[in-house]
C-alpha cells in the first residue's frame, strides 16, 4: 500500500473533516479525523485583565458561551483566592442549568436524534428535524423551540441583557432575581421537566423499542473500553458546575479523584503529525496509541462518561432513567458510544429538576451575591462540566491580576482520540472489499462521531450550508473515490 | 417595515467579526426606528429565534468559498441555501432548514431575507483586527446595507 504523508498545513480550511484511506485489498488501513484548531488564545490573552476573562472566553464558542463564562468565573474564584456565597454559588447554576437543557435539546433534535427517528438509511433531505417532526408531530416542533426559547429567556434574565452581559465575578456574581422572576423560573423549570419526560419517551418509543436500533446500539462497530471522566458532587453523584474530577477504569472501578488544581498531575497532552490539535490522556497510564482498554491513557468525557464516573443522578427522575439506561444495557460502566444519546437526555432531566429545586430555594433572592476579593491574584484553576466535556481554565496572572498565561482544555478535545477511534472503528466495521459505498453506509460512519456532540467553533456558522465534517475516502493509490457530501 | 440587521461573527476571531463590525458600523449612521440592529455568535436554531417577527432580515456574515478573493463581496437571497439540508455545524441545523422549520410551525418568519457575505481569509486565529482586505470592505457592505434599507419592498 502506498502510504501517503498528510502534510498537516494543507488542510487547514476552515472546516475539519475526515479522511479514510483503503488498502489493496479495499479495506479501511486507517482514518484521521482532522479539526483545525483555533489558534493564539495564549497570545490573545496575555496582558489582559483576568477579571475580564468571563467575557473574552465566551466568545470563543458561539455554540456554548455560558461554559466557559462559568469555567472562567471559577477560575476567578480561585486565582483571587475568594468564596463566592451559597446565594451566588446558586444563581449561577440557575443559569447554568437552563443552559444545559438548551444545549442538550438542540442536540438531540437536531442531531443525535434523526439518525435514529427518522433511521440511518434515510435520505439527508430527511434526517434532520423536519423528517423528526413530519414523523413524530408538528407539536413535538413547536416543544423543542419552546423549550429552547424559554431556557434562554432565563440566561437572559440572570446573564444580564447586552452584547456583554457581565454576569461571572470573582466571588459570585453581577446581578440577582426578584420575586417575579423567580416564579417565571419555577414554571419554566416544571414545563422542562415535561418536555424531559417527553424526550425520554421518544428515545423509548422510536429507538429503544427497535430491535435493529438496540442492537446497533450495542454492537462492537460502536463499542469502545474506555476511562471515563467527569465532575462530581462530594457523594459522587453527577454534577455540572462544581466538584472534584472523578475517573473510573474500563471497569468502572475508581481510578482517580481529583481537584481542579490538580489536574495537570493527571492530564497531559499527545502530539500527531497530521494534525495540531493535542489529544489529552491520562498521564499515569501512559500514551499506548488510539487504542482501549486499561493499559491505554485515551478517556472520555460527555454525557455517557459523566454517567459512568459518577455513582448515580444528583435528581429522582434522572436517577430512575439512570437505573433503566444501566439495567437495559447490562450494569456500569456502558461503553456503547450511541448510548451517549440516551445519556444526553437523563442529564437534561436532571438539569431541568435541579433547576426546579433551584428555583425554590428561598436563598436565591438573597441580597448577598459577592464576596469582594482581598488577596494578592496568582494562578487560578476553573473546571466545568459544558455539555460536551470537562473544560478546564487555568489563568496565572501578575499580581495586579494581569494576565501572564492561560491554558484552556476545551471540552470536546478531552474526546478527540476517543473520536479518532470510534471513526476508524466504525469504518473498518461498514466499509468492505467490493461493497458500495452509499450515502446510508458514510452516514452510519458519522454516526459514530455524532453522539459527541463535537463543538468545532470555527464551523459555528458559515453560509452557505454543507456538512462541518464531510468524509472523504482513498484508495491505495491516493485517488479520491467518494466524497460525502458531494458537493 | 420592521427590520432586522443581524451582524453574525465571532468578534475574536480576526475576519469571522466582520458581519459584526458591519452591523455596528451599520447602527451608527442609522436613524429608522423600525430598523434593529443586533449581533449573534450562534447559528441554526437561535438564529430563527432572533428573525421571528419581523418583515425583512439583512444578515452579514464571513463567508469561504473555494475560489473568492479576500473582501469579496456577496449579495444573496435565502434561496441559495436550498441547496442542502444538512447541517452546517457539528451542533446545529443550517439556517434554510431552520427556516422550514419556522414555516411548518407557523412561525412569523420575515417575507424577504438578504445576506452580505464578505470573502474572508482567517478565521482560525485570535485577534481582534480584520485582515486587510476584509478591513477595507467593511463600509463598502455598510453602504449596501444603508442602500437596502432605504428600498421597501
Amino acid at each position: 500500500m502506498k502510504r501517503i504523508t498528510i502534510d498537516p498545513i494543507t488542510r487547514l480550511e476552515g472546516h475539519g473533516k475526515i479522511e479514510i484511506f483503503l488498502n489493496d485489498a479495499g479495506e479501511v488501513e486507517n482514518s484521521y479525523f482532522q479539526v483545525p484548531e483555533l489558534r493564539g488564545f495564549e497570545k490573545f490573552a496575555e496582558g489582559r485583565l483576568a477579571e475580564d476573562m468571563p467575557q473574552i472566553t465566551q466568545r470563543i464558542c458561539g455554540v456554548c458561551p455560558e461554559a466557559h463564562h462559568t469555567a472562567s468565573t471559577k477560575a476567578l474564584d480561585d486565582l483571587f483566592h475568594v468564596d463566592p456565597p451559597s446565594p451566588a454559588k446558586k444563581l449561577r447554576q440557575i443559569l447554568y442549568n437552563a443552559f444545559y437543557i438548551t444545549d442538550h435539546v438542540t442536540h438531540f433534535y437536531i442531531l443525535g436524534g434523526p439518525d435514529f427517528i427518522m433511521g440511518p438509511e434515510a435520505p439527508v433531505a430527511e434526517r434532520n428535524i423536519l423528517g423528526v417532526i413530519a414523523k413524530v408531530g408538528l407539536e413535538l416542533g413547536g416543544a423543542v423551540i419552546n423549550t429552547r426559547i424559554k431556557n434562554h429567556h432565563i440566561i437572559h434574565m440572570i446573564g444580564g441583557r447586552g452584547i456583554h452581559p457581565v454576569f461571572g465575578l470573582p466571588g459570585g456574581v453581577s446581578k440577582g432575581l426578584n420575586e417575579e422572576e423567580v416564579k417565571e423560573i419555577q414554571q419554566i423549570a416544571k414545563d422542562s421537566i415535561e418536555f424531559a419526560k417527553l424526550s425520554l419517551k421518544v428515545f423509548d418509543d422510536i429507538v429503544l423499542k427497535n430491535k435493529e436500533y438496540v442492537d446497533m446500539i450495542t454492537s462492537e462497530a460502536y463499542t469502545h473500553r474506555t476511562y471515563y471522566m467527569g465532575l462530581v458532587d462530594e457523594n459522587n453523584k453527577v454534577n455540572f458546575y462544581d466538584g472534584k474530577v472523578r475517573v473510573v477504569d474500563p471497569d468502572g472501578k475508581e481510578y482517580a479523584k481529583y481537584a481542579p488544581r490538580e489536574y495537570l498531575d493527571h492530564i497531559a497532552e499527545h502530539v500527531e503529525p497530521w494534525t495540531y490539535i493535542k489529544f489529552p490522556y491520562l498521564k499515569n497510564v501512559g500514551w499506548k496509541g488510539f487504542v482501549d482498554g486499561k493499559d491505554s491513557g485515551v478517556f472520555r468525557v460527555a454525557p455517557l462518561a459523566r454517567l459512568n464516573a459518577a455513582d448515580g443522578m444528583a435528581t429522582p427522575l434522572a436517577q430512575e432513567a439512570y437505573e433503566k439506561m444501566y439495567s437495559t444495557l447490562g450494569g456500569k460502566p456502558v461503553h456503547h458510544t450511541l448510548a451517549m444519546h440516551w445519556a444526553r437526555l437523563i442529564e437534561i432531566m436532571q438539569a431541568a429538576e435541579a433547576l426546579s429545586e433551584l428555583s425554590q430555594d428561598p436563598e436565591i433572592t438573597a441580597p448577598d451575591i459577592r464576596t469582594i476579593p482581598t488577596a494578592i491574584p496568582d494562578e487560578g484553576v476553573g473546571i466545568v462540566e459544558a455539555p460536551r466535556g470537562t473544560l478546564i481554565h487555568h489563568y496565572f496572572t501578575d499580581e495586579k491580576g494581569v494576565i501572564k498565561k492561560a491554558n484552556l482544555i476545551v471540552a470536546t478535545l478531552n474526546n478527540a482520540a476517543a473520536v479518532n477511534m470510534s471513526i476508524k472503528k466504525a469504518a473498518m466495521a461498514l466499509i468492505k472489499p467490493g461493497k458500495e459505498i452509499t450515502e446510508g453506509l458514510l452516514n452510519r460512519i458519522e454516526m459514530a462521531w455524532r453522539p459527541y456532540d463535537l463543538c468545532l467553533a470555527c464551523a459555528s456558522h458559515n453560509l452557505p450550508g454543507s456538512s462541518p465534517l464531510p468524509i472523504e475516502v482513498y484508495d491505495s493509490t491516493g485517488k479520491l473515490i467518494k466524497r460525502f457530501p458531494e458537493d | 417595515m420592521k427590520t432586522l440587521v443581524l451582524g453574525l461573527g465571532n468578534p475574536i476571531l480576526s475576519d469571522d467579526s466582520v458581519g459584526i463590525r458591519v452591523a455596528r458600523a451599520v447602527e451608527s449612521r442609522l436613524d429608522q426606528p423600525e430598523v434593529k440592529v443586533q449581533e449573534t455568535s450562534m447559528a441554526g436554531l437561535t438564529l430563527l429565534d432572533l428573525v421571528v417577527g419581523y418583515d425583512r432580515v439583512i444578515l452579514i456574515d464571513a463567508i469561504l468559498t473555494t475560489e473568492g478573493k479576500p473582501g469579496q463581496i456577496y449579495r444573496l437571497e435565502s434561496e441559495a441555501f436550498d441547496t442542502t439540508r444538512h447541517a452546517t455545524t457539528s451542533h446545529d441545523i443550517n439556517f434554510a432548514t431552520a427556516l422550514e422549520l419556522g414555516q411548518r410551525l407557523g412561525l412569523a418568519l420575515p417575507r424577504q431575507i438578504i445576506i452580505f457575505a464578505i470573502e474572508v481569509v482567517n478565521v482560525d486565529s485570535f485577534g481582534e483586527e480584520c485582515t486587510p482586505a476584509v478591513e477595507r470592505a467593511i463600509p463598502v457592505v455598510a453602504d449596501m446595507v444603508m442602500a437596502e434599507l432605504a428600498t421597501s419592498s
